[in-house]
């Protein structure tokens, strides 16, 4: 058994095959990316417990992801915001876990999806299922699941076929996702999901920005927006403003006790998201309320002109990465100005 | 630390670098593999370490003390500190809450009104691995079957040796710590081998178990509804296929990463599900917890040795025992006994009927062995006894209507890799890899590897647990 001629021809096809692969989606305009999983979450979750009162976090949903870009934000006030937001998600369970679980007194900047914010505090529910995962995963992680995190970023930056994402995406090129996109026939009689594909680029501190691909090719934008509509379309709970109001009102009054600031941003919408949006989760009765409620300064992109006409959004619900540079810096101009965010920069 | 993750494959080119590296003697190279076989526990969690270190005193002095003693009493004292600590270990952190559960129920059903809060004990990873190794060397001791070891650090790197830690195989300490006693050094030959099983593994289980069968059978044990025969059916082949790969995956890569290092292990698996009747199951599935069983169970509640009664009480206690060792279930308890069963009828059977093990016929009853299994994985993989009696309800085709949950190419899918899987077994029967390896063009053996090395690459194994740590 000569096992060094086989170790040989195996290293060298092994490196012959894998270029080929990473070569080929590339040509199928592929770029790598970073894996916004549960790891990546709990490493930026991490970073809370070093911070001071002049940090700042983010809590939300996708929208204040996409469009607060957190390197304009730190040109323009010297900090570096910490981006806790999730996909689909209320704010609420990460909130929950920055004001009992740690003794952060800085500014937390609460993006506003009111369909998700309002949705519900039952805990079973995907909005509050899915983000509170991710806590208790970043509390229960072990050294060799951060140790395996840290190696893997790197590889994750370079190559395209390492690059997938943690949620069953269409678009992911791992093996499993390849042979799951295979449809012989509909067995099941199941309604078959629309094809969705991750529109966002992430970095490893967790900033994303729209792909060219979909702020630019209204093909790929309708993909979304079908994938939108097939998601709203069914049978959804009514929102739930009075519970998901009182319980984020408690952990407000406990964090503004210990000195902590609190900043709400409710992001611009259009089309299908800004209808749905005016006729079932009205401002006056909704993000008003909450404002009032919990006493804390709000930004809503149309109280303000120079948020308002900036074009949104590709595909009804995130602003492109060049209109979410100019997002971000419109908005925390706006802050600055009403002094509500702290800032390392000279004045 | 898993094996399919990056974090092991850095801390095992250390580990190898500083092995091979000439500035160290053989003393040095076993302290260096022991600290990195604690460094590998304690990544997953640090303060666990000591429930190793507290069973490594333990039956190192008990060891030491039965080597020497030559009073019966004394002797018997210490074999049985030995046990209480390790099975009090066991039955503290795996069967806490269970028989806490029960004893709640008995209560209840009784009249008294009690209740009790989980204790929600965390499960120290390959507990049942390291305590049953653990156990046989004092046992052994005990009996005089084994030498003490001779050294401390050879013990305590046979307790804690981390190829075979967290998931076996489970060795007897003639097998492994008189590896020790030498300076081991894998030849290229044997290094090569070792990295090719280590491959073998890894395909077994990111390939093979994560990314073709777990989601099938994950989507059918996890339905509330009644199945549709097929889904039944194929859920519970896919389950088979995964849990095979997923253990003999992790078995197959804990014997190459060991003959990297120059150490032999005992083989785990041969290809079990060729096997005919359950007595040659267990001599090819889970081969060392089978023989531990037999060993230090089976034989010394009177195995054969006492009438056809005791040895039928022996087989179902054997078997029974064996399910809860997997877990803190019923449903392990039913799938133990389930085995027990059918090892009892085969018994009865065995000289009255003329059994051939070859041709159509030899396929035809490992085909009926192989069914016979899936049954019990039903209780295996179930979470509950409803899932369970739904599952098997189906199967039976006992249900009329049933909800089709898998889709049409899932149903392919698990179908061809179970045939397989399956025809893969009955031609390796009688035979094994590395026999297969020798026949076979280097040019051949060569493009195999890297076809197995690019489907694990490009499967993107999430690291997902095996499923065997949890026992």
């Amino acid at each position: 058994m000569n096992l060094k001629t086989s170790a040989i021809i195996a290293l060298v096809l092994t490196l012959i095959f894998i270029t080929s692969w990473e070569f080929y989606w590339r040509s199928q305009g592929r770029v790598p990316t970073v894996d916004d999983d549960k790891y990546l979450f709990a490493a930026s979750r991490a970073k809370v417990d070093k911070l001071t009162s002049d940090d700042i976090i983010i809590v939300g949903s996708s929208r204040v992801m996409f469009n607060i870009q957190l390197d304009e934000f730190e040109k323009l006030t010297g900090v570096k915001p910490i981006q806790l937001a999730n996909v689909g998600s209320s704010p609420l369970p990460v909130f929950h876990d920055i004001v009992n679980n740690t003794d952060f007194k800085g500014t937390v900047i609460v993006g506003v999806t009111p369909g998700l914010f309002f949705s519900t505090t039952y805990p079973k529910a995907s909005p509050i299922e899915w983000p509170q995962s991710r806590v208790d995963y970043f509390h229960k992680r072990t050294l060799s699941e951060r140790f395996n995190h840290w190696l893997s970023i790197p590889l994750q930056e370079n190559f395209v076929f390492i690059a997938t994402h943690g949620e069953v995406l269409d678009d992911n090129v791992d093996l499993k996702t390849l042979l799951n996109n295979v449809e012989i026939n509909n067995r099941t009689g199941r309604p078959r999901y629309p094809e969705f594909f991750e529109f966002g680029s992430v970095r490893r501190d967790r900033n994303v920005r729209m792909t060219v691909e979909t702020s630019t090719d209204t093909v790929a934008a309708n993909k979304i927006k079908k994938a939108w509509k097939f998601i709203l379309g069914g049978e959804n709970p009514p929102p739930d403003k009075n519970s998901t109001t009182a319980f984020f009102e408690q952990d407000a009054k406990t964090f503004k006790a210990r000195g902590g600031k609190i900043i709400f941003v409710r992001s611009p919408s259009s089309g299908f998201f800004e209808q749905g949006e005016a006729m079932f989760l009205p401002r006056e009765r909704f993000y008003d309320s909450l404002l009032t409620v919990v006493n804390s300064p709000g930004y809503h992109y149309q109280d303000y002109e120079q948020l308002k006409t900036i074009d949104c959004c590709p595909e009804w619900s995130h602003l492109s990465a060049e209109n979410a540079d100019t997002f971000t810096k419109e908005l925390v101009k706006i802050m600055l100005n009403d002094n509500v965010l702290p800032t390392t920069k000279a004045d | 630390m898993l094996f399919n993750s990056l974090s092991f494959f850095v801390f095992l080119a250390i580990v190898l670098v500083l092995y091979y590296s000439p500035i160290f003697k053989w003393q040095q190279k076993k302290f260096m593999l022991l600290m990195a076989s604690y460094l590998f526990y304690a990544m997953w969690n640090p303060p666990l370490v000591i429930l190793l270190w507290i069973s490594t005193m333990v039956d190192w002095t008990a060891g030491k003390k039965l080597a020497v003693l030559t009073d019966q009493k004394k002797r018997k004292l210490w074999l049985l500190l030995s046990l209480a600590v390790n099975l009090g270990f066991l039955g503290f952190f795996k069967y806490g809450d269970f028989l806490l559960e029960n004893f709640t129920n008995l209560v209840n059903a009784i009249g008294i009104n009690f209740e009790a809060k989980p204790m929600d004990i965390i499960l120290p990873m390959g507990i049942s691995f390291y305590t049953f190794q653990t156990m046989s060397y004092t046992i052994d001791m005990y009996n005089r079957k084994t030498e003490r070891a001779r050294t401390f650090l050879d013990f305590a790197l046979y307790v804690t040796f981390f190829p075979q830690l967290v998931a076996g195989p489970i060795v007897r300490a003639k097998e492994l710590v008189t590896q020790f006693y030498e300076p081991k050094k894998a030849t290229m030959n044997q290094f090569l081998w070792g990295a090719f099983l280590l491959t073998i593994g890894l395909f077994q289980k990111v390939v093979m178990a994560d990314t073709l069968l777990s989601s099938s059978a994950d989507t059918v044990f996890g339905a509330k509804d009644i199945l549709h025969a097929t889904d039944a059916w194929m859920g519970t082949l896919a389950f088979s296929g995964q849990i095979f790969f997923d253990f003999a995956g992790y078995s197959t890569c804990a014997i190459g990463i060991a003959l990297m290092l120059g150490i032999v292990l005992p083989d785990n698996f041969k290809y079990p599900y060729a096997a005919i009747g359950f007595s040659d199951l267990w001599k090819r599935w889970h081969i060392s917890l089978s023989s531990w069983l037999r060993d230090y169970l089976y034989i010394p509640l009177g195995g054969n040795r006492h009438g056809i009664v005791r040895l039928y009480i022996a087989l179902m206690l054997t078997m029974l025992l064996g399910g809860l060792w997997h877990g803190a279930a019923w449903t392990f308890v039913i799938w133990g006994a389930l085995h027990g069963l059918y090892l009892v009828i085969e018994r009865q059977f065995r000289g009255k009927v003329n059994v051939k093990t070859v041709g159509i016929q030899g396929i035809l009853l490992a085909l009926l062995t192989y069914t016979c299994v899936n049954i019990t994985w039903v209780f295996f993989r179930a979470r509950e006894f409803s899932t369970a009696k739904n599952m098997i309800t189906s199967m039976f085709f006992m249900n009329d209507e049933g909800t089709k949950v898998l889709q049409t190419f899932e149903v392919i899918k698990v179908g061809v890799v179970i045939t397989i899987l399956f025809i893969c077994h009955w031609i390796m029967r009688n035979t094994s890899m590395k026999e297969v390896s020798k026949k076979t063009s280097p040019v051949v053996l060569g493009v195999f590897w890297a076809i197995l090395v690019f489907l694990i690459l490009i499967s993107q194994g999430s690291g997902e647990q095996f499923i065997y740590f949890q026992f």
